[in-house]
């Protein structure tokens, strides 16, 4: 089991805003999709830290981006 | 090292792991990039063994993404935290013994002067508290008083990181750490004002809050350091694991320290001033 961030797709494209993005400690982790306008998350390469989510939720207040519980192989 | 290396040869492209190809196609080789595009292209440095949530992976992420040439470019690292990321980078790579690393940085770029009168080949330092200002304090000091061109950056997480909690010169006053259980006895050392005074030509203190401030700062450090003379920057990266700092904090954490101990400050002789004022003047031509 890993912990991991996952992003709110549908949420997150209404805001094109990328800061998240912008603050991952992980290389080639939390990308950014030029055509859908949304972050989303390469979970093998994430560590699970939720600084993401302290970026998205606390200091945006857009809640577009959560931790869950992921099985190798999802 | 220059971009005739990095490119695959025809024919190869299909031998080659994925993620070099992605480098290549996708990455930075050959053109600029802005800290901005950070996610939309495939990065320079690779999965590493650095702690979840640590600052000092952070900041060596903007740091790859500001490189002004990186297939100009050698980094020179050592023994602490941030070579277990600088080793893990499409850039090469010198491990510079614990405390060498000004000294074999000054040689390096000596010869590479030498080797290629007609190309920038830029140098970059990047070392933990312990390695520059406590073991290396001496080569450090003194490729300074050298004036050597090379740019200098001080990964600050205020602990031996690596080795599980010594503390280091630069450890605030007063904080206790797994090995300094009485608390720190003497002052943070004022890292900037040595600089300054042993002759950096540009001097830099910054939190990790900011990625185009950062960007910006590296790259004016590399871009003073090849005309002019030494250069360092101050980073604060904090070590969440020795500071338990729980890692959704750790931003939150660099603010704080921001309006501390790291305020953004920035510090060039007049010369560095005008050249910077001229390129930037001519860059904004380019856009018009
Ligand atoms: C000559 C020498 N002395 C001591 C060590 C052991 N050592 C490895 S890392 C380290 C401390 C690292 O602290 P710092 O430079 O602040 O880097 P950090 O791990 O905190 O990023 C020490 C003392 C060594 N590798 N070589
Ligand atoms: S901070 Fe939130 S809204 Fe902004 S890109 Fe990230 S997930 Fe989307
Ligand atoms: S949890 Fe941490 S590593 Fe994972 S995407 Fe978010 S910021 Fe990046
Ligand atoms: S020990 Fe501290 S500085 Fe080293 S990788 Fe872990 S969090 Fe970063
Ligand atoms: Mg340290």
């Amino acid at each position: 089991m890993y912990y991991v961030a996952e992003v709110k797709e549908s949420d997150c494209a209404k805001y094109n805003c990328k800061q998240c993005v912008l603050f991952c400690p992980e290389p080639n982790t939390l990308m950014f999709h030029d055509s859908k306008h949304t972050a989303w998350v390469n979970y093998s390469r994430c560590k699970g830290c939720a600084i993401c989510v302290y970026v998205c939720s606390d200091l945006l207040k857009r809640n577009c981006i959560q931790m869950v519980m992921m099985t190798a192989g999802d | 090292m220059g971009l005739e290396y990095v490119r695959i040869s025809p024919g190869f492209e299909k031998y080659m792991p994925k993620d070099y190809v992605d480098l290549v196609q996708y990455g930075q080789f050959g053109r600029q990039i802005d800290v901005q595009q950070l996610g939309q292209f495939k990065e320079l440095v690779e999965e590493h063994p650095m702690c979840a949530g640590c600052f000092m992976a952070y900041f060596i992420r903007v740091f790859y993404a500001a490189l002004p040439n990186p297939e100009d470019t050698i980094v020179i690292g050592t023994a602490g935290c941030a070579r277990l990321a600088l080793s893990q980078a499409a850039v090469p790579f010198v491990y510079g013994n614990y405390g060498d690393t000004n000294a074999v940085a000054s040689g390096l770029k000596r010869a590479l002067t030498i080797r290629f009168p007609d190309k920038e080949k830029d140098v970059v330092v990047i070392a933990g508290d312990g390695g520059l200002i406590d073991i290396g304090f001496g080569m450090t000091m003194h490729s300074w008083f050298r004036r050597e061109k090379f740019t200098t950056i001080m990964v600050d997480n205020e602990v031996y990181g690596n080795t599980g909690g010594q503390e280091s010169g630069m450890s605030p006053k007063g904080v206790q750490l797994k090995m300094a259980p009485k608390g720190k006895q003497f002052d943070k050392i004022n890292a900037v004002e040595l600089a300054k005074t042993a002759g950096c030509v540009y001097v830099a203190k910054l939190a990790p809050t900011n990625p185009k401030r950062i960007a910006k700062t590296i790259r004016r450090a590399i871009l003073a350091a090849r005309h002019f003379g030494p250069t360092f920057i101050h980073a604060y990266t904090s070590c969440n694991i020795e500071y338990s700092i729980p890692t959704e904090k750790v931003l939150e954490d660099a603010r704080k320290r921001e309006k501390q101990d790291f305020g953004f400050y920035e510090w060039m002789t007049d010369e560095v001033k005008e050249y910077f004022e001229e390129i930037e003047k001519q860059s904004q031509e380019v856009k018009a």
